[in-house]
Parts: structure tokens; sequence; C-alpha cells
């Protein structure tokens, strides 16, 4: 970066000052490739635990907080004389005093160059569905439990969560090591306990550290108490987090968002790269259609690139026009996503609302809006005891295992091979809710290829039903709609071309729920 | 194939970005971009620009004029609409003018429910936009820290922060209830100091406010305001000083505080924010008007 500044001469940010500024900031390419990754942390305890002083520790220890910040807080003291920590993490209490609701806070917390994104539920109420969506988003949990009462069912539910939300690294951080007087013998008796507990997940690293948050005892520096310790502190083990999109293993996955056009003839498909990348020249699959085509560019502002990778938001241009449009999952030919109409789901069901089977649906996955003829619940996970039982129906903060069919096939992956094209979130048809978020589990390959029947296109529309019309007007979709409502009467399976799933989801006659 | 490129900070933050936009393009039927001049809104539209490339941005830009900009402010919009070649809509509340509601005369809370969030109002309901894109980050203040990507508002423009809507990986629900719209914040992700770096790495024009010059000002309650035109009375014992001051945030200018800085080109400004020692809003006096204003402003339908 600081290159390209020291090319335009013209500009304010030149020369070498600009590139010590950017270097020193972290916007440069080190080598190190975790010098300047943005971290996600997800905290998981209760207050009783010490989660406010914790996370009030890690700010007063590494991160670059304003002065006027560190003034305030060391201005009261507690009755012990020492710095109230947990009021770095206060912001929201006042709200909380004015009764109202914090589910989710993000804070965003620089320490020298990296970025730690702190993801935190405060409250109680909804804590399953605020845990699980704050997981959603994390690259690492911090679990926290209190020395004196060790791994507790809550613990266990963290875990669960974690688990099935596809965290894949947790820390379980042993707090208030200094009640229980640095007692190694208590630590490896929780330690044991949590290593039993983190077996039954595919966590690909789990840590477990005493810690001191009142007094930072292996938080951002080793403890000169605990000396028997001799593992990572807690911002070393943060630190060991890989950035995401470091790892490429995967193949290649761009689920497409919408269809960008320039004239005379300029078409492309733009989307981020979820997994994996892509290179011109390569050969992409769209998974719904089964047709194939080549790369011709991969176009963004900033010039024409050579391949595009993991978290890249791109456009891409064929050399074939594919009729693809919003909701299709380009692909390489040799591990290509997969079309279905059936699929078994984990469900975190999230609505105030229980499950209710005549209900109307849709299924949003990463970009298509599909609408669901069913949803079976068959059994619902105990969070305390970590077993399935078998249900056929759930309240909000359940987690399920479901079958669900859908109306029309839609491009999906299993979750545990393909994050980003996996999860999925269930929408109420009616009020636009979010009522549940999970992950694909098992999907049924729809058998042959169900094609829309018939795909109005834009340009049929122009020079038909909507002749005259602006296409981006009001009146062009009042037609499309009423003329995809004449054939969707006469049992024509039609769709829009156009990036508009309200008028292709919306507009199917709903039928009679199964069950 | 092996990974090859260590992607940055901002390349991360910007490719999010643009996935927000993208999502908000193809999911809501009449989207605006919230245009308000100052460095948040630079960086919005610069997004919003590589998002549709090489489409020409598929929505229009709507500047609530309050009629109390710096005149500076509205020669950089004017500028920019034309350079870019922007649809851009302006719209004033003509009854709040009409009133003489003013920020001299009457509370600053005041003043800026009508002629902001009224105004605002007025113009998503008269155009019929069901999505507005904002520049609002997470990390400006406490109430803004639990908002969503996709932010719903009720027929009556209301935020309900009690019923929002979960939002799990980057899946981003715009389905609409009948009669909501849409708050749409693609720099969720972003701190104060990311936009900066990236007005510098982009090599982005902003309004010349944000940098250091000998202005004509006031004290007044502990904060420097710049004096834009003659609407201002002085009260008895305040003096028109010049001083070298800057903006580290933009707004009316009889509601924003100045700071007193050295900082002439972006660099410097951005080098000093990157050291800054005091929070952002501290310049904005609406925010210290009453407790708990931000979060009452937004469930009234302020941005």
């Amino acid at each position: 970066m600081g290159a390209v500044l020291a090319k335009d001469a013209d500009h304010p940010a030149t020369g070498a000052a600009a590139k010590e500024l950017l270097c020193s900031s972290a916007e440069i390419t080190t080598g190190d490739e975790n010098a300047q990754a943005i971290v996600h942390v997800l905290t998981c305890g209760s207050v009783d635990d010490g989660k406010s002083t914790l996370i009030g520790r890690l700010l007063w220890d590494v991160a670059d907080l304003p002065e006027d910040t560190r003034a305030s807080v060391a201005e009261t003291l507690l009755p012990d004389g020492r710095i109230d920590l947990s009021r770095l993490v206060d912001g929201l209490a006042a709200e909380r005093a004015q009764g109202i609701t914090i589910d989710i806070a993000w804070r965003y917390v620089d320490a020298g160059a990296r970025r730690y994104v702190i993801i935190d539920s405060p409250g109680h109420e909804q804590y399953t569905r605020n845990m699980a969506t704050g997981a959603s988003h994390a690259d690492v949990a911090i679990m926290l439990v209190d020395a004196r009462h060790g791994v507790k069912p809550q613990t266990r539910r963290h875990a669960a969560i974690l688990g099935l939300l596809g965290v894949r690294r947790v820390i379980l951080a042993v707090n208030k090591m200094d009640l229980v007087g640095g007692n190694e013998a208590r630590f490896r008796e929780i330690e044991a306990d949590f290593r039993s507990l983190t077996a039954r997940f595919a966590f690909e690293e789990a840590a477990a550290i005493p810690v001191v948050a009142t007094t930072g005892d292996n938080v951002a520096r080793s403890s000169s108490t605990m000396t028997w310790y001799e593992g990572p502190t807690l911002i070393e083990q943060l630190n060991r987090t890989p950035p995401r999109g470091s790892v490429e293993a995967a193949s290649f996955r761009m689920p497409v968002q919408l269809v960008v056009r320039r004239p005379p003839d300029f078409r492309g498909l733009a989307g981020t790269v979820t997994s994996g990348s892509i290179a011109v020249g390569q050969t992409v699959i769209d998974t719904t259609s089964g047709r194939r085509a080549a790369v011709r560019r991969i176009a963004t502002m900033d010039g024409d690139l050579e391949a595009a990778h993991c978290g890249q938001a791109v456009v891409l241009q064929l050399d074939a026009d594919l009729d693809i449009a919003r909701g299709a999952i380009l692909a390489t030919p040799d591990d290509p996503a997969i079309r279905t109409k059936r699929l078994d789901a984990r469900l975190v069901w999230m609505s105030e609302t229980p499950f209710d089977l005549q209900r109307r649906l849709f299924l949003r996955s990463a970009t298509d809006l599909v609408p669901v003829s069913s949803v079976r619940v068959s059994a619902r996970l105990d969070l305390e005891t970590l077993t399935e039982i078998e249900a056929s129906d759930c309240v909000h903060n359940d987690v399920v295992l479901a079958a669900i069919t859908l109306r029309r096939p839609v491009a999906l992956d299993r979750f545990a091979d393909h994050k980003g094209t996996g999860a999925l979130v269930l929408v109420d048809a009616l009020t636009g809710a979010t009522v549940a978020g999970g992950t694909a589990v098992a999907l049924h390959e729809a058998a042959g290829q169900e094609e829309v029947g018939f795909r109005l296109t834009t340009a049929m529309l122009a020079e038909g039903v909507c002749a005259g019309v602006e296409p981006t007007s009001a009146e062009f979709r009042r037609r499309a709609i009423a003329l995809l409502k004449v054939l969707k009467a006469a049992g024509v399976d039609a769709a829009l071309e156009a990036n508009d799933e309200e008028m292709n989801g919306a507009y199917l006659q709903p039928s009679a729920h199964p069950g | 194939m092996s990974m090859t490129k260590p992607i940055s900070r901002l390349d991360v933050l910007e490719a999010e970005s643009i996935h927000i936009f993208r999502e908000a393009a193809a999911q809501f039927r009449k989207p605006v971009l919230l245009y308000s001049i100052g460095k948040d809104s630079t960086v919005l539209l610069h997004l919003a620009r590589k998002a549709f490339f090489p489409q020409r941005i598929p929505f229009p830009l709507l500047h609530i004029d309050t009629t109390w900009k710096f005149r500076d402010m509205i020669a950089f919009r004017d500028r920019t609409a034309r350079d870019l070649g922007l649809d851009l809509i302006v719209h004033v509340n003509e009854a709040g003018r009409a009133q003489g509601i003013n920020p001299i005369d009457y509370a600053p809370s005041l003043y800026t429910d009508v002629m902001k969030t009224e105004g605002l109002r007025q113009a998503l309901d008269r155009h019929g936009f069901d999505a507005a894109f904002g520049g609002a980050r997470r990390d400006e203040e406490a109430s803004r820290a639990k908002e969503r990507v996709f932010s719903f508002r009720t027929a009556e423009h209301r935020w309900d922060p009690r019923h929002q809507r979960p939002e799990m990986w980057n899946l981003l629900n715009g389905r609409l209830g009948t009669g909501e719209s849409a708050r749409v914040f693609p720099l969720s992700n972003w701190t104060e100091g990311d936009v900066w770096r990236y007005v510098l790495r982009e090599k982005l024009d902003v309004v010349p406010l944000y940098l250091a010059a000998i202005r004509p000002t006031i004290e007044r309650n502990g904060m420097l305001l710049v004096l834009d035109d003659d609407r201002m009375r002085l009260a008895e014992g305040e003096k028109i000083v010049p001083r070298r001051v800057r903006f580290r945030t933009l707004g009316c200018w009889p509601l924003t505080a100045a700071i007193e800085s050295e900082a002439a080109d972006l660099l410097s400004v951005v080098t000093e924010t990157l050291a800054a020692r005091t929070s952002e809003r501290q310049g904005r006096l609406i925010d210290h008007d009453q407790a708990g204003a931000m979060e009452k402003k937004k469930q009234e339908g302020y941005f």
C-alpha cells in the first residue's frame, strides 16, 4: 500500500513518511500474515464469572485506548483500591438501566497491528439465540469459568453451541485462580473436565488457561505466582488464531449476488469468493443448470485480476452467457456445490413464536431465497446432557435437527465442507423475521435437472408487455409480476431473470403442508 | 493451490462492505444512499462505486440539507455529484424552514429532530425508498454497538431495539414486513482509524474542513465553534478569534466543535487521529444534549 501511495506525487500522503505511517498502522504486507489480521473473539460466560472484568482487563492491558478513557476509568477505585476494569465495558450498562436490552455488542480493539473484534452478549435473556448469532461470526471463543465452580452445565451449553456453529478454536479461561490459592491440582481437575467435554466436538484447538482477570495474571503477561503453568497467556493463545481466508485448501465457491451490466455488452457475475480461488482461463460450473464456462475476466474498479481468492469481492465475466442469476453458486467442475430440494439441517430456533407447520417460510442460502414446502423437526438437542431427544416441535432457543423440503432446488454445500455455502437461515414469509439459523448437515441431491421451465429476461419483457417502460421503474416490475402470475397460474414454472427474488419467490402458490 | 496473497485489514473490510452493498441492491426494491458529505459518506460512496463496477451505482444519493451545513460542504457535495455523474437528491424540510427552526434559537435536539430526522422521514416517504444506506459505524457510540447491518424500521420509521433480527454469518435477510423499511450500514465494522487509512490508501478527496486552517472561531461551553456566516449571535464576552483548527466530524456548523490542530494535510490528520486521545463524538454537541440521546434519536427515526 505504501508503494502505491509513493507513486502518486500529487497526493498529500507521499513518500517515506506515508509509508512509515501505513506500515506502523498495520496497513501493509509485512510477510507475517497474522500481523494485520482481524480476529473475531466471542466471549461466553456470565457476569458472575468475571466476564466484564476479563474483557476490561484485555482492553486495559493490550488495547490502544484513548487516554481520556483510561483516566476516567482510573478515577474511581474499588474498595480494595484496584481499578474497576469492568467499567471499560459498561458503556452499555447505562442502557441496561434504561431498560434497553442489549443482545449483542461489538467492540473493536486495536492492539498494535492486530484488531480484535470482541463479540459479547451481556444479557441472560435469549442467551442461546444471542450466543449462536455471535458464534456464527467468531474465529475463536473464550469460555469463562470460575475456578471455584469449575465446568458447569452452562459451560456444556456453550461448548455445544460453539461446536454446532462451526467455531473451531476454543479457550477455557479458568478465572479467579487467586480464590483457590493458585492451586495447580484444582486447575488440572477443571482442565480434565474441559477435555472430556471438548472431545465430543470437532474443535481444532482447545486450550485451558489459569487466569486472574483482576490482576492480569496470564491474560497479557505470565503469572509470577502460578509458576507451574508453562502454557501461553490468553493473548498469546488468541494470537495463534489464523486469520480468515489464510487457508485455501478448499475448492472454489462463489455465490452469485447479482448481475452487473455495462452497455454495450458487458455482463458480469458479482459475488464474494467464499472458498478457494479462481483464475482467468479456469472453467467454472453453475450447479443449478450444470452448465460450464471459462472465466474470461475478473473485474474490479482497481483493475482486472489474474486470480480471485477467498474473501475477495469481484465480478467474473465468463466466455459464454450461462444465463446465471442471483442464487447460483459457481464452483470448479471437479467439486461442484450440490443441487437439492431436500436437506437435513441443524437449526437454532430463534423466533419467539414456537415452530408451526403452517407457517410459510423461505430458506435463505448464501444468496438464494427459496420457498419452503415443509419443515419436520426430528430431534431436539438437550444442551445439558448433550444427547438428542426425539421431538416433533420446538420453541425459541431450542437446537433441533430438521428435515427441510423446498419448492424448487437450491445450490448448497454441507456446512462441514463449506461454511460459506452451507449456512442458512429460515425467514418468515409474511413478517420477514428471521425465525431460525442453521447449518446443512445432509443434502439429498435433486434427481435430474429440473430447470425453471421458462425464464423471463429483461430483454424479453422490454420487447413485450413492458415495451416503452423504463426497466428500473415500478411499472416495469408491476407488469413483469402480472405476467409471471399469469404464467404460474397456467402451470408454467417461470421465473424472472432479473435480480428480484421477491418476484421469483413470493408468488409461488402456497400448497397444503404435508403432515 | 496454496495461499499466496495476504489480505490486509482494509481489504477485508472493503470486501465485506461491497458484499453488503450488493446484498442490499439485490434484495431491496428501491434503495438510496444517504449522503452526508463527511469522510464516512465519502468512503461509503467510493465503496458503492466499487460494488457495482463497471456498472453505474444503481441507486440515487440523498442529502438531507438542514440549511446549516458549512458552505465548503455544499460545494464539495455538488462538485462530487458533478464529477462522478451521480443522481443526487437534495431535500430540505420546508415546513421546518418556514417555521424558522434553527440551531441557535432552539435546543439542538429539537432542531435536529425537525430539520434532520423529520426531513429524512419526509424524503424517504416522498420517494418511496425501502432501504437507505448510511455510513454509521458500530464503534461510534454505545447504542450503535448493537446495531445490525440491515436494521429495520417500522412504517413510522421507528427503531425497535428489542426486536432486531439476529444476523448470522454474512446471510443478510432483507425481506420486509408490511410497511417496514431498512437502514443498511456497510461500514458497521469499520473504525474511525480504518476510515482515515482508507481515505489515504484510495486517495479520496475530503471536505477541506478536515484539514487545519486559520478560521474565525468562538469559544462556547468549552467547545470551539467556527463561524461559517453571519447568522451566529455572539453572547456577551464572546470574541471572534482566528484559530488554526480542523474538524474530526462534520455536521451543522453551529453544532459541530472544531479542534485546534496543525494538521494541514491528510497524512498529518490521519497521524493525529490514530494517536487520538479522545473519542470522536466529543465534537458533536447534540450527543451531550441529554442522556442516552442517540438511543432516543434512533428510536424516533434518526439515522
